[in-house]
């Protein structure tokens, strides 16, 4: 035919096509694009990296600190444990705030569902894909960071690397274990309450909302409890063990400094207040995780069964948040 | 006519809402091709859509889109079904090309075919120039164009256009409609939702008609225009002469303003006799046009018989 060089006619389709684990897969992926900004504007990715750069450096600083003390006695220099690490996530929920909005509303408030579920995609597709991508997201910004802190250390140990693996190998599971334990808390429970909205901005207040607030009553109950334990004791009420500043709830202490044995034994019972705490929830999982139990940080600390009744409220708020998902998204309608 | 060349199958769809019955007792049967589906607001056109897509539930009745159930398999339904919505339904901050390789994508495209895929289509609607900016810059042509284009990326069997040409300009529309008429020649059938016979009759081999959920009339759109038009014969000063010519033929002729000749079309063979006619008589042949009867006056007249729901 003459001319086809020019001709811009429509050519059929007749290559390969995947099943419906290729279209979830497609939905998942385009989350996670959202999510980083990637094909969107610089505006988009500044979230995202600045918060991957911000939960990096104190593994880079730490490293390098290592490297630079080489020659001091190790006794003498404190190294943030892998343990604690991993309490620098709580960052994560800045992060939750303004990510799960913005791949959920949208949707919603552009109308974009009825196209996607034109496509060979069920509700609970929808659901898995979102809370998918938004795990992948939370659990690489999480891990990354505890890579670079291991293959760091590891290189400028002084009893060699080899060694160095062998005397930490058992952070190998439970780094990943830990992270994937967060990671999955604040993407169920981000992309629920974002279902409910349509506009980002009350999505991700609420979000935030609901992680403080619950970690400003638990902390109540637990100085309460505190407090009438040493009025018992004779103690006068110590203001140095409140929280000082709104940014001591969101970053625990024990993120930022080792534990302060403000609940140490015989000063007051130990209480299941701690669970109420949404914020804090999957670090005591992370106790369970990286000690056994839960540690002496918390306010649980010691109670008998604590790691249990944590897991438990776990697992029935991440299994209730997927219900409620699961129904939103049950029968959607153009 | 087997089941893979019908584009849909109705036996008794029935769609009950609380308070509305929206699709009622339906019965049709539609073949392949560019079938206009019309009603006014409200005839069960959506809610026919939805039912087709699998994402509504028929109170009662069978439904078959492509030969395949759309309640046993409402995914297979998707694999070979695109949608155009009639609402702005697109992500308004990512581009077109981004938008509808996504799609693609979701329709079971492996990406890099996606992302020629969706160059190709935007580039067959028009928007290749555009499509790496931000839908949200478009105009509402623009929009129109790229939704089209997502609803066609994946190579479907039938695209459901739900009113796609609401919102756009005389030029716009006209588009809109050439586009529609050229999906058939890409080997795409498509269910055009409107309220706007012209549209229909436009580009349309098909047409169902609805009205308050039941069915008013379905066919080749030319079956139901046939027998119903007017043939109008400009033969200068010479008008009598024919109309007295056309009566010793059968035809009852009459003058018409200006100098024109009117002429009832029963069939094809009218037109023949009238040019014969004139041929005949040597009269100068100025102008011979056929005013068919708008499917406006056969859904008025049918559903005015229907049973009066109207």
């Amino acid at each position: 035919m003459t001319g086809a060089v020019y001709d811009r006619g429509y050519r059929p389709y007749d290559g390969p096509r995947g099943g419906t684990g290729a279209s979830r897969l497609a939905l998942a992926r385009a989350s996670i694009r959202r999510a980083l900004g990637l094909r969107r504007s610089w505006r988009q990715k500044l979230a995202p990296f600045t918060l991957l750069a911000i939960v990096t450096i104190p593994a880079v600083v730490n490293v390098g600190v290592k490297y630079l003390t080489r020659d001091t006695p190790a006794q003498d220099v404190e190294f943030i444990t892998y343990r604690d690490y991993v309490g620098v996530s709580n960052a994560l929920l800045v992060f939750v705030a303004l990510t799960a909005p913005d791949i959920i509303c949208p949707d919603r408030r552009q109308r974009v569902l009825p196209l996607i579920f034109a496509r060979p995609l069920t509700g609970r597709d929808y659901v898995l894909a979102k809370v998918g991508a938004m795990f992948s997201i939370l659990f690489a910004f999480s891990f990354l960071p505890q890579v670079v802190l291991f293959v760091g250390q590891m290189l400028v140990s002084e009893d060699g690397a080899l060694t160095y693996l062998r005397d930490n190998a058992e952070v190998l599971w439970q780094v990943p274990a830990a992270v994937a334990l967060l990671a999955l808390w604040y993407s169920v429970i981000g992309i629920a309450v974002s279902s409910f909205a349509t506009r980002r901005i009350v999505a991700g207040a609420t979000i935030v909302g609901i992680f403080l607030v619950s970690s400003i009553v638990a902390t109540v109950i637990e100085e309460t409890a505190a407090e009438s334990a040493r009025r018992d004791a004779g103690w006068s009420t110590s203001v140095e063990d409140a929280p000082s500043t709104s940014l001591d709830l969101v970053l625990p202490g024990e993120a930022r400094e080792p534990a302060r044995p403000r609940f140490a034994a015989g000063e007051a019972d130990p209480t299941p207040a701690p669970l109420l705490n949404l914020l804090n929830l999957p670090l005591l999982l992370r106790d369970v995780v990286f000690l056994g139990e839960i540690g002496s940080g918390s306010a649980m600390s010691g109670l008998a069964g604590g790691g249990l009744m944590a897991a438990g409220v776990y697992a029935v708020v991440v299994v209730g948040a997927l219900v409620v998902l699961l129904r939103r998204y049950r029968a959607v309608e153009p | 006519m087997a089941a893979g060349d019908l584009l849909l199958r109705a036996e008794g769809l029935t769609k009950q809402y609380p308070a509305v019955t929206a699709v009622d007792g339906l019965h049709v049967e539609v073949p392949k091709g560019l079938v206009g589906l019309v009603g006014a607001n409200g005839a069960g056109k959506t809610t026919l859509f939805r039912m087709m897509l699998g994402l509504s539930r028929p109170t009662a009745g069978r439904l078959e889109v492509c030969g395949v159930d759309v309640q046993a398999d409402p995914l297979g339904v998707r694999q070979r079904v695109g949608f155009m919505p009639e609402h702005d339904c697109l992500p308004l901050d990512q581009s077109a090309a981004d938008v509808v390789a996504t799609f693609g994508e979701m329709s079971g495209l492996p990406p890099r075919a996606a992302r020629q895929r969706a160059s190709d289509v935007l580039d067959l609607v028009g928007l290749d120039e555009a499509r790496f900016r931000p839908i949200g810059g478009f105009s509402t042509g623009m929009r129109q164009r790229a939704k089209l284009a997502q609803a066609i990326v994946a190579d479907p069997e039938v695209v459901l256009l739900d009113e796609p040409t609401s919102g756009l300009d005389p030029t716009g529309r006209e588009e809109m409609l050439a586009l529609v008429a050229r999906l058939g020649s890409f080997g795409i059938s498509a269910l055009l939702a409107t309220h706007l016979l012209d549209d229909v009759q436009q580009v349309c081999d098909h047409v169902v008609m609805l009205d308050a959920g039941r069915l008013v009339v379905a066919g080749a759109t030319g079956s139901l225009l046939q027998g119903t038009g007017t043939a109008v014969v400009d033969v200068g000063v010479d008008g009598p002469r024919l109309v007295e010519a056309l009566a010793a033929r059968g035809l009852a002729a009459t003058l018409g303003p200006g100098s024109t000749v009117e002429v009832p079309v029963a069939d094809e063979s009218t037109l023949d006799v009238v040019r014969d006619v004139v041929a005949d008589l040597g009269l100068p042949l100025n102008r011979l046009s056929s005013q068919l009867t708008s499917l406006d006056d056969v859904f008025l007249a049918r559903a005015g018989h229907g049973g009066g729901a109207a």
